[in-house]
């Protein structure tokens, strides 16, 4: 029933990275005290804060459903991961170049350390899109 | 003569199996006509999309509200439309080359959902179909551009070592 991809150690660590960044960005916008909130009530935090909802919906899906896609469809898992991938830096472009006069994070040690180790999460995705597409014929 | 004639029918032969899409012998795959024509569908909808985010930048649009454009949506249409022709540059790169075409499109296709969604969260406020007729036609044909990309992508010979 489930495949066994046999990938290199160097993937799972990425794959690990990834769920623990991913986890502990959940974790951070599920937990932010409301007192954040009435101390900066003004609409651009708002609207970050429905975008980062929205993602942090897809971020969940993407979660629970990868596992499944690595173990029982691994002949998808390399478009899946590439597309993950390109989401993960098409939201960081997004935030940094594009709606930089749009969007406002709350001001949260948490969220602002989050923010910053964002690269972290593109690096482990990147290793793992290159390993997944690069991989030897062979392996599947 | 009769020689001439056999030459002439080997070497139609010949090229006739050499022009055929399922040729081996050739470094490249001839797509059929249906990617020809999604693909350009494709080609000219960012190009009149890029277009008209320029000409919404210049002010040469009318019927556009200064105040909708204030809200930081100029220079969102800005980087979207410098992104957006960075992104259809490597498509038409790597389906000239004919690698990696599958990735790009994938590339792509995740950059106008999240393009999509963004805008959907951001400036669904502001937005009204009836004030924005130009921009709102392609919010509205978005949907009709995905399913376009997804189509090119699998419908697609990619001669990939990867796949």
């Amino acid at each position: 029933m489930f495949e066994n991809p046999q990938l290199s150690n160097f993937f799972w660590l990425s794959m690990s990275i990834a769920y623990a960044f991913c986890f502990s960005s959940l974790y951070t916008y599920l937990t932010i005290p409301e007192y954040t909130f009435e101390l900066n009530n003004n609409a651009q935090i708002n609207i970050t804060m429905k975008l980062a909802t929205v993602r942090l919906v897809i971020v969940a899906v993407a979660l629970l459903v990868y596992p499944m896609i690595l173990f029982r469809f691994f002949k998808y898992a390399k478009y899946f991961t590439v597309a993950l991938t390109a989401w993960a830096v098409a939201i960081y472009i997004d935030d940094i170049f594009v709606l930089t006069e749009v969007i406002k994070y709350p001001e949260s040690g948490l969220i602002t350390s989050i923010q910053s180790l964002r690269p972290i999460l593109i690096v482990s995705l990147l290793l793992m899109s290159i390993e997944l597409v690069f991989r030897p014929l062979t392996a599947d | 003569m009769k020689n001439k004639n056999t030459n002439n029918l080997v070497f139609s032969t010949i090229l006739g199996n050499g022009s055929d899409k399922n040729s081996n012998g050739k470094d490249y795959n001839v797509q059929s006509s249906t990617f020809r024509l999604i693909f350009s569908f494709i080609n000219l909808y960012a190009l009149i999309l890029i277009l008209l985010f320029f000409m919404v930048k210049g002010n040469l649009v009318e019927g556009i509200d200064n105040n909708f454009l204030h809200t930081g949506f100029l220079s969102v249409l800005n980087a979207r439309g410098i992104l957006l022709l960075l992104l259809m540059i490597s498509l038409n790169i790597s389906a000239y080359f004919n690698y990696g075409f599958n990735y790009v499109c994938l590339i792509l296709l995740a950059y106008m959902i999240n393009s999509a969604i963004d805008n959907a969260v951001l400036f669904s406020g502001f937005m009204h179909i009836t004030d924005r007729p130009y921009l709102s036609v392609f919010t509205l044909t978005r949907p009709l551009f995905v399913i376009a990309l997804f189509w090119v992508m699998i419908i697609h010979k990619d001669k990939d070592v990867s796949d």
